[in-house]
């Protein structure tokens, strides 16, 4: 089982050890997931170890040095891309953790984790940072905005002998880079997928493929969400049991989605290049115990959305990522499960049948979940 | 040196209490250091600084620091809304060193080796006797967090190196300070593997944090591309700052008056005046034994006359000594043209015969200030203004960073010297603005030439509607710059005579097609067309290219992002047989039917550029090499379809056929 957390501290200060003892309690409780019994201990050693180094962390961060301070060598920017896969979770929570002292204290933070499963753990079975087979996923944040997105690799490419995950990752590693650049626009996630798309489409060493993608900020000045969307990704957001805002699915036709592409030449598949212009934009003020999900198809056309919205509910101001990274684990277990179930009457089936179509069962998918709380 | 004797400074500081508190901040770098050792080279910080540490320990420490931002550039691969092959890479830490290969996340350069000198779009230059050996072709100027005192700069390149010349400095006077310069042997064979590129700099007390690297890519065999750029130094308190601030204005130099090159100029520590120093120099070493005295006296009274007469130094037999001013006014003003600006200004300083001769206006028909840009100011261009009264061409690019050239100023110098411009570079100019671009459309309405590349500033100056009154253009540049569709368009309609037109990196808001169709309606004559990284145009803009017959050369370069061509290109090869460089960059929809006309029609092509196509296969290859027989230079790099087996097959064909062929792979 994959399991990815992120932390965005926003406004919170920690000190690093701090950050340290939180991953391990996090590493140790993804091992004992979700028995009863471990996630009251683990509570309890949360609860406890929280209470123990609060009291020292507003001395210690006044100056905005890290560890590396014995290095006094700069490196204002590229930190998305340094990222070593090895140490993936204390890297990543070092880079909140710099973003951390821009922001002030006030100002909305999103909590949120990830969770999935490619849909073949034979070809996928190396653990990829920011990939679960081809499904791609980022999270960045800066002191403007927060930002996470998914891509859908579109699998029908494997028949020309391309691997559908490349063009995903490659769209959602160029939103993670640009989302650091100094001329982010932090309301216009179209704009940043556009010009990761055309980042794609500059590479001398050509990705051929296509995917679907779903790109949102939280700005973090006005506390809106801006979101842009192409295909049938989508995010939900929930308050107090009710879906308050949602994605809309952009389709061709039953199962091919609207689709950002790279085709190979000679392939004429216009009709189904449709330019990041073509992205849905939505914009959502979001107040505090809002709950963000934001998944690829995988999820939504194998869970019934009534779970989705239980689960999502329960999830209200929960500003402890270990309990929001379970909530994860559980939607995508549960999308995982189903989706292998050849009895389970879908959504994906369900709209089938509408279209007389046949597909009964579960949808097998690569499984995306992105969970974020607004605290 | 071993790596042990490397090592010692940072041992010992360990044990010294007060040296390890400057120490700590030490990144020790031992790949830098086994490279340093292999060079043999112990110029090196680590080498000079244990004194530097031990007797001024409270002032400052040694930091390296990587690059903070982009100041300026002259041209990069990649379009400027993209992460992808631009400038901006070489901020922070090095992402892809010491990996060697092609990469994205690095700045390369638009251009490489001398094939876009061979173009029919090239250029000459104006006043070339100007330009230092080693030309610069581009630049890119970053700046750092912190001042301090260079010791070291490094430029990660991960990419064909060997391309940089010249490593300025911005010092706290606002004087420019080359702090290294190359010379032929530096360029000569620069590895084929990536390089922490470190040139022992010029020893200097300057403070800075803004550097400036030159460029030249005569030698290249590809794209250079640099990763990182690390400037090393001793930091600075506040005090000494000042200190050095006062002392730098003091010596702070007059522009191109005489005050001679530093290196040129006796070393301040040493004893004796220029001769002696010049002897240093020559190494001269007179052998004096013990009766050399007597022996010299004796050569003197004895055979010295003798000598003299033998060598026709003696002044009593030779006719009367021509003076230099004996010569005509008009071969001593042919004998000054061959000077460069500079040593013009200082002849000038003679005496008054050679002032009246060096102030000639014909001596300033045609002045460029590129190779001067770090002394171009507003005093330099009135001063000008007075003696180029027959200004025919003028060249300001690069020149006017850090506000050194007033816009006023040049408004000023264009209404007084414009009207007969012919030739105009404005390249660069950081000092431009919106009515600068209005003076040169109402003043200089004689163009032939105008050149306004990278002149995207921000907010974008060139809504420049003035500019439609020129009507006698034949060159027109404008890569990297931001214009209006319209404003082109009316000035396509009103310049028929143009012949080279540069529209690359011209921004998204362009209709290409729509450009298209007007050059082809209007610009007939046409003979050079860039349109690289022009990404709005289609297969019908291709189709209205086709009618320009006498196109000598053709940039698509990432153009026409459809899968396929339709029959544009057959006809543009049809119908322009003259066609003698093609790039077809990325231009994926190409098919290979598309390669097959190349290599039928394409009888007079030279330059050929076919990279990151997916349909070239080998024997397409061959077909364009058996049929273009004038063909130099074909690069097939990042085509996939050629498998790296074939690569030796390739290089035979090279050397069979004598084309360059480039292959480069990620």
């Amino acid at each position: 089982m994959d399991v990815e957390i992120s932390l965005d501290f926003g406004g919170t200060r920690r000190t690093i050890q701090q950050a340290f003892i939180s991953c391990c309690e996090q590493l140790l409780e993804i091992a004992l997931i979700l028995t009863h019994e471990s996630c009251q201990f683990l509570r309890r050693l949360w609860g406890g170890s929280g209470q123990e180094f609060s009291p020292n962390c507003q001395e210690d961060i006044g100056d905005g040095s890290l560890s590396s301070s014995q290095y006094q060598s700069h490196s204002p920017r590229k930190s998305a891309q340094n990222r070593k896969t090895g140490s993936r979770i204390l890297a990543g929570e070092g880079d909140y953790l710099r973003h951390e002292n821009n922001i002030k204290a006030q100002l909305p933070r999103l909590v949120s984790v990830a969770c999935g499963f490619a849909k073949d753990q034979i070809i996928h079975s190396q653990y990829n940072r920011g990939k679960f087979g081809e499904d791609a996923w980022f999270m960045a944040s800066n002191p403007q905005a927060y930002i996470m997105g998914v891509a859908d690799g579109v699998g029908g490419w494997r028949n020309y002998g391309i691997d559908p995950g490349e063009f995903s990752m490659f769209l959602m590693r160029s939103c993670e880079r640009m989302s650091h650049a100094p001329d982010f626009m932090p309301k216009r996630p179209e704009v940043l997928l556009e010009r990761a798309y055309y980042d794609l489409l500059d590479q001398k060493c050509p990705i051929v493929g296509s995917c679907t993608a779903c790109i949102l900020t939280l700005n973090r000045a006005n506390s809106t969400l801006y979101t842009a969307n192409i295909g049938d990704s989508g995010f939900l957001v929930v308050r107090s049991g009710q879906v308050v805002c949602r994605s809309q699915e952009q389709q061709h036709h039953f199962n091919t989605p609207y689709q950002l592409a790279s085709p190979p030449p000679g392939h004429d598949i216009k009709a189904l290049s449709d330019g990041p212009e073509a992205a849905d934009t939505i914009k959502f003020p979001t107040q505090l115990g809002d709950v963000i999900l934001l998944a690829t198809d995988g999820v939504y056309d194998n869970v019934p959305e009534s779970f989705l919205v239980e689960v999502l509910t329960e999830m209200s101001g929960i500003s402890n990522p270990v309990r929001l990274q379970m909530a994860a684990n559980a939607v995508a277990l549960m999308a995982r499960t189903l989706s292998l179930n050849p009895k389970h009457d879908s959504p994906f089936s369900q709209n089938a049948r509408k279209l007389n179509i046949d597909a009964s069962g579960g949808k097998p998918d690569d499984i995306t979940v992105l969970l974020a709380s607004v605290v | 040196m071993s790596l042990l004797a490397y090592g010692e400074p940072a041992q010992s500081s360990d044990t010294d209490s007060t040296a390890a508190e400057a120490e700590a901040d030490v990144l020790v770098d031992f790949t830098a250091m086994l490279q340093r050792q292999r060079q043999g080279d112990c110029g090196g910080w680590f080498g000079c600084d244990s004194k530097m540490q031990s007797a001024q320990s409270d002032q400052g420490y040694y930091l390296e620091q990587y690059v903070l931002g982009v100041l300026d550039f002259s041209s990069q691969y990649g379009i400027d809304y993209s992460i992808s092959y631009t400038a901006t890479n070489v901020i922070g830490r090095p992402t892809k060193f010491p990996a060697y290969g092609d990469y994205p996340e690095t700045f390369p350069m638009r251009t490489y080796g001398d094939w876009w000198q061979r173009a029919p779009s090239a250029t000459r230059e104006i006043q070339p006797q100007n330009l230092p050996k080693l030309e610069t072709h581009d630049y890119v100027v970053v700046y750092f967090e912190e001042f301090v005192v260079p010791t070291e700069v490094a430029i990660f390149e991960t990419f064909n190196p060997g391309a940089v010349v010249r490593i300025w400095a911005y010092g706290l006077t606002k004087h420019w300070t080359c702090l290294w310069e190359a010379t032929e042997s530096d360029l000569a064979r620069p590895p084929l593997d990536s390089r922490r590129f470190a040139p022992a700099l010029k020893k200097t007390t300057m403070v800075t944090k803004t550097l400036r690297i030159d460029f030249n890519h005569s030698r290249l065999n590809y794209y250079t591309e640099i990763d990182a750029i690390m400037l090393c130094g001793r930091t600075v308190s506040k005090t000494q700052n000042l200190l050095a601030k006062q002392q730098r204005t003091q010596q702070s130099r007059t522009l191109l008056s005489p005050p001679p090159e530093v290196k040129d100029s006796p070393p301040s520590d040493g004893s004796g005046g220029p001769i002696s120093y010049k002897l240093r120099t020559l190494k001269f070493q007179p052998n004096c034994g013990e009766d050399g005295a007597s022996k010299l006296h004796e050569f003197i009274n004895n055979d010295l006359s003798q000598f003299l007469a033998d060598n026709c130094v003696d002044g009593g037999e030779r006719p009367p000594q021509i003076c230099l001013t004996d010569l005509p006014f008009e071969i001593l003003l042919r004998i000054l043209s061959y000077l460069d600006l500079k040593s013009l200004f200082r002849v000038g300083q003679v005496s008054r015969t050679f002032y009246d001769i060096s102030t000639h206006p014909l001596l300033y028909a045609e002045i460029s200030l590129k190779s001067y840009w770090h002394v171009a100011s507003s005093e330099l261009l009135c001063t000008l203004a007075r003696r180029a009264t027959m200004l025919r061409k003028l060249d300001l690019s690069w020149c006017g960073g850090f506000g050194n050239v007033s816009p006023t100023e040049f408004k000023k110098f264009l209404t007084q010297r414009g009207d007969n411009l012919t030739h105009l570079r404005l390249n660069s100019c950081k000092f431009l603005n919106a009515s600068c671009i209005e003076n040169v459309g109402i003043v200089c309405d004689n163009l032939i030439e105008l050149s306004l590349r990278n002149c995207a500033t921000d907010p974008p100056l060139l809504n420049f509607s003035c500019l439609a009154n020129l009507k006698n253009l034949e060159r027109l540049d404008l890569f990297q710059t931001y214009f209006e569709t319209e404003l082109l368009l009316s000035m396509l309609e009103g310049n028929r005579k143009l012949k080279h037109l540069n529209l690359a990196f011209c921004g998204v808001s362009v209709n290409m097609d729509n450009v298209a169709a007007h050059l082809a309606t209007y610009n007939t004559q046409l003979i050079s067309l860039d349109l690289w990284k022009a990404h709005f145009l289609s297969a019908r803009g291709l189709q209205s290219l086709a009618r320009l017959h006498q196109l000598e050369e053709l940039d698509l370069g990432w153009c026409l992002r459809e899968a396929s061509l339709g029959d544009g290109l057959f006809q543009l090869l049809s119908n322009c047989p003259k066609l003698k460089k093609l790039f077809l960059s990325a231009v994926r929809g190409t098919t290979e039917r598309d390669l097959m006309h190349i290599a039928a029609l394409g009888k007079n092509l030279e330059q050929l550029d076919l990279m990151g196509i997916l349909n070239i296969t080998h024997e397409r290859v061959y077909d364009i090499l058996v049929h273009c027989p004038k063909l130099q230079l074909l690069d097939l790099s990042f085509c996939d379809n050629i498998m790296d087996r074939d690569f030796d097959v390739l290089a035979d064909w090279s050397r069979q056929f004598n084309v360059d062929m480039k292959s480069s792979r990620r």
